[in-house]
């Protein structure tokens, strides 16, 4: 993947998020609390907070976030991180 | 992302963990746990069934977040070797399409004597299938698309009147 442009960050879609968002990844403005980003999704794509987003977990630069109301308002996502949507895992 | 032939690795003493595009090999990962100080060796295969609650399967695809994937499978491994003392570890999941009969997941171990090594087999395998980010899409016969699936035991604070919304079809 090519470094994303000058204050942007990436965030990576998995199984149901990429299906539902029909993307694997994308780039959004940083800097960007994850309750704005939460916000944007809902907009880009109808519904998705409650079909998918409910039942996932989400890192920043491959460490999980906590996902309690003050957390989302109070972390914020920089230019340059990598923020993933992890839904439900199936290996085995 | 997991279209093209890779193989990633994560290393620690007496620990190996992989995700590979290709077939796993089961002789290799055997012999990569054996050692003259273990007496027992175990390992698990987990291979692609061709059913699933009555629907026909013609194969399994699996896709992941590798570095993240990796970082959970080096925790895991090393959680088991220090709690079961185990001689070695080294657990391996494929990803891309798996066609029925064929591995998806290897997990050796070897200890001491047999007890550790069965437990921590068990132990290790339940805990890939709670925690690695790696996802199932199930492909049926006759079917447009496929479904993802979520093992009924995913993150704990996944509310369980939720999880099944999860389960999208494309």
């Amino acid at each position: 993947m090519s470094d994303p442009p000058a204050q942007h960050f990436t965030i990576l879609y998995f199984a149901s998020a990429a299906t539902y968002t029909q993307k694997a990844s994308e780039r959004f403005p940083a800097p960007m609390t994850l309750a704005d980003l939460f916000r944007r999704l809902e907009k880009s794509y109808p519904g998705i907070g409650e079909k998918v987003l409910t039942s996932c977990l989400c890192t920043i630069n491959l460490e999980y976030v906590d996902g309690n109301e003050d957390a989302l308002r109070s972390i914020v996502i920089k230019e340059d991180d990598e923020v993933a949507i992890i839904p439900p895992v199936s290996s085995g | 992302m997991a279209q093209d032939s890779s193989f990633e690795q994560r290393q620690d003493e007496g620990i190996s963990v992989f995700l590979t595009s290709s077939a796993l090999d089961l002789s290799g990962v055997v012999a990569s746990v054996k050692s003259p100080k273990a007496g027992a060796l175990v390992l698990f295969a987990g291979t692609t069934r061709d059913n699933f609650q009555g629907k026909s399967v013609t194969h399994l695809e699996y896709s992941s977040y590798p570095p993240r994937a990796l970082k959970t499978m080096l925790s895991i491994a090393q959680t088991m070797k220090q709690k079961h003392a185990l001689t070695a570890i080294t657990m391996g999941h494929r990803l891309g399409v798996v066609p029925v009969a064929e591995e998806s997941i290897l997990i050796a171990v070897s200890a001491p004597h047999r007890q550790p090594a069965w437990t921590a087999g068990e132990e290790a395998l339940e805990m890939c299938k709670e925690k690695v980010e790696i996802w199932k899409l199930e492909e049926f016969e006759g079917d447009q698309g496929g479904v993802w699936r979520a093992n009924r035991d995913g993150p704990t604070h996944v509310p369980s009147d939720l999880a099944s919304s999860n389960d999208i079809s494309r």
